[in-house]
C-alpha cells in the first residue's frame, strides 16, 4: 500500500449530525485507482464518511466535521474556499436506488455537462458514448438513446447513473451500495463493471454485501460505533482479520 | 470462536465437520493400533478387522468433504471458520491415509503371521511409538488451533526418520545373512517405511493446523531453506 498513490486522505477525522457525534478519529489512506470496501452495521459511519468525500453531508442542517481533515492531492476539501460544483464533478456519486432523471437515456448524461456549460452537440454526443461505453450500457441502449430512462431495467438504470457520474470525468467514483435495489445478475454486472472502471478511478464502495466485497475490492475497511476498527488487502481482512471485532463481524457471530 | 453464529444452521454444520474429523482420527488412530498390535502379538484376526474398518474412515472422508462443501456453497464461510472448513477437509484427507498405512500394515502383518515368528516385528515397535505420539500431537494441534504445537511436529518427524533410515539398514543387512527369511524381512520394511509415512502425515497436519491457527502457510518451506532440512527416508531408500 506504501507504493501506492494516495487518492484520498483521512486524518483523524471526527464529524457529526448536530451534537451527535458520529465518527470518531477515522484516519486512513484510500489508494488511487484500486476498489476499496467499507462494511459494518447500520449506524458505524460507513455511508457517512463516504459522504464527506464529496461533501454532500454539507445538505444535512447542523452535519459538520468536529476534527480532522480529508485531503484530495494535498487540499483540504473543507477549506471554505473550495468549489463544491467542481469537487462533486471530481468526486462522482452513485446511490443504493437508481435515480435518473425524468428525462431521455441521452439526457441523462449529458444534463450535467450541459449544466457545466458544454453545449455542442458533436462533443456532447461523444462523451455520452463513450460514458455509457464505459458504463457497459452502450450496446443495450445506442438505438433508443432519446426514450425516456425509467424504460431501462432496473441494472440498466444504475449503470446509467455510472454512466451519468463518468460522463463528467471523476477521479474518484463513490458507490453507496449500488447493488442493494438489484437483482442477482444486475448485480455481477454492476461489480464487473467496477472491475473495469477501477483502471481509470478510484472507487470506494459501501456495502452490506460481504461476498461483494470480496469479489469486487483490492482493500476493505470495517467501521464499528464510528471508528475504523480495521483496514486491510480485503483478502487478509476475510482470510486472517487481525481485530476480533472484524473477525466476529465478517463470520457472523457478531453482537 | 467460542460465540454463536447468527445462523444456527451454520453452527450446526461446523460442529459436526469436527466432531466427523475427531471421529475418523480416533477410528484412524484405533485401526494403526490394532494393526500394530496383530504385528507384535501375531494376531490375524485383529488384522482382518483392521482391513474390513477401514471403509468406516473412507465414509468418514467422503462425509466431510460433503459437509465442508455444503458449508461452503450455503455460508460462504470467511477466516478462522473458513481455515476450519479448509483445514477440516484436509485433515481427513490425511487421516484417511493414516488409515490406509493401517490397513498396509495389517495386510503384511497377516503374511507375516502365516510364517514362523520373526523377532525383528520389535524393531517397528519404537517407531510406532514416536509415529503414535506425532499423530495424537498433530490431532491435538487441529483441535486447539494450536500452531505453535503443529509447526513443531517437522522437527520432530525427523528423529522418526533417522529411526527408520537405522531400521532398514538392519533389515537390509539381515535380508543378506538370512535369506531364507527374505520375504518377511521385505514385509517388515515396507511396514517401516508406512509408520514412517504415517509420521509424514502428521507433519501435514501440523502444517494445516498452522494455518487454522495463524493462517500462515508453512508447507514446504525446508525447500526454500538455505540450510536443507534432513530428508529422512525416501520409497528408494526403503526399497534399497
Amino acid at each position: 500500500m506504501v507504493s501506492m498513490q494516495t487518492a484520498i486522505q483521512i486524518q483523524n477525522v471526527s464529524f457529526a449530525y448536530g451534537a451527535k457525534q458520529v465518527l470518531h478519529d477515522v484516519c486512513m489512506d484510500i489508494p488511487a485507482r484500486q476498489v476499496t470496501a467499507y462494511i459494518g452495521p447500520s449506524g458505524c459511519g460507513k455511508s457517512t464518511l463516504l459522504r464527506c468525500f464529496n461533501r454532500i453531508n454539507d445538505r444535512i442542517s447542523g452535519a459538520h466535521l468536529t476534527a480532522g481533515s480529508i485531503r484530495i492531492h494535498d487540499v483540504d476539501i473543507n477549506r471554505a474556499d473550495i468549489d463544491l460544483q467542481e469537487l462533486r464533478r471530481r468526486v462522482g456519486m452513485v446511490f443504493q436506488k437508481y435515480n435518473p432523471f425524468a428525462k431521455s437515456i441521452y439526457e441523462n448524461v449529458a444534463f450535467s455537462l450541459r449544466v457545466a456549460g458544454k453545449t455542442k452537440r458533436a462533443d456532447l454526443d461523444d462523451i455520452v458514448e463513450d460514458a455509457l461505453k464505459n458504463a457497459a450500457l452502450w450496446d443495450e441502449v445506442k438505438d433508443r438513446l432519446h426514450s425516456s430512462a425509467f424504460g431501462l431495467s432496473g441494472g440498466q438504470q444504475q449503470r446509467l447513473c455510472i454512466a451519468r457520474a463518468i460522463a463528467n470525468q471523476p477521479e474518484i467514483l463513490l458507490m453507496d451500495e449500488p447493488c442493494a435495489a438489484l437483482d442477482p445478475l444486475a448485480t455481477l454486472k454492476i461489480e464487473e463493471l467496477i472491475s473495469e472502471l477501477k483502471k481509470q478511478y478510484t472507487i470506494i464502495i459501501v456495502t452490506h454485501n460481504m461476498a461483494q466485497a470480496t469479489r469486487c475490492s483490492d482493500l476493505t475497511a470495517f467501521m464499528y460505533l464510528g471508528k475504523l476498527v480495521e483496514f486491510g488487502p480485503t483478502m487478509q481482512i476475510f482470510e486472517n482479520p487481525k481485530d476480533p471485532q472484524t473477525e466476529a463481524y465478517v463470520t457472523g457471530t457478531f453482537g | 470462536m467460542t460465540s454463536h453464529h447468527i445462523l444456527r444452521e451454520f453452527d450446526k454444520g461446523m460442529i459436526s465437520l469436527k466432531a466427523d474429523v475427531l471421529l475418523m482420527a480416533s477410528l484412524a488412530r484405533q485401526n494403526l493400533e490394532r494393526a500394530m498390535r496383530s504385528l507384535l502379538e501375531r494376531d490375524i484376526d485383529l488384522a482382518r478387522s483392521v482391513i474390513a474398518d477401514d471403509s468406516d474412515v473412507d465414509d468418514l472422508e467422503r462425509k466431510i468433504d460433503q459437509t465442508g462443501i455444503d458449508i461452503m456453497v450455503r455460508f460462504h464461510p470467511v477466516a478462522s471458520d473458513l481455515r476450519l472448513v479448509i483445514t477440516s477437509m484436509k485433515m481427513a484427507h490425511n487421516l484417511e491415509r493414516v488409515s490406509d498405512h493401517a490397513v498396509n500394515i495389517a495386510k503384511r502383518s497377516k503374511k507375516i503371521c502365516k510364517s514362523l515368528p520373526l523377532d525383528e516385528v520389535g524393531l517397528a515397535e519404537p517407531l510406532y511409538s514416536l509415529a503414535g505420539k506425532l499423530l495424537r500431537d498433530a490431532l491435538m494441534a487441529y483441535t486447539d488451533a494450536n500452531a505453535e504445537l503443529g509447526e513443531g511436529l517437522k522437527v520432530r518427524d525427523r528423529e522418526l526418520d533417522r529411526m527408520h533410515k537405522q531400521m532398514i539398514a538392519t533389515l537390509s543387512g539381515r535380508l543378506e545373512t538370512s535369506p531364507g527369511r527374505s520375504e518377511n524381512l521385505l514385509h517388515l520394511i515396507f511396514v517401516a517405511r508406512s509408520i514412517e509415512r504415517i509420521g509424514d502425515l502428521a507433519v501435514n497436519m501440523g502444517e494445516d493446523s498452522v494455518y487454522l491457527g495463524d493462517a500462515r502457510d508453512i508447507r514446504h518451506e525446508h525447500s526454500k531453506a538455505s540450510t536443507p532440512a534432513p530428508q529422512g527416508s525416501s520409497e528408494s531408500d526403503a526399497l534399497a
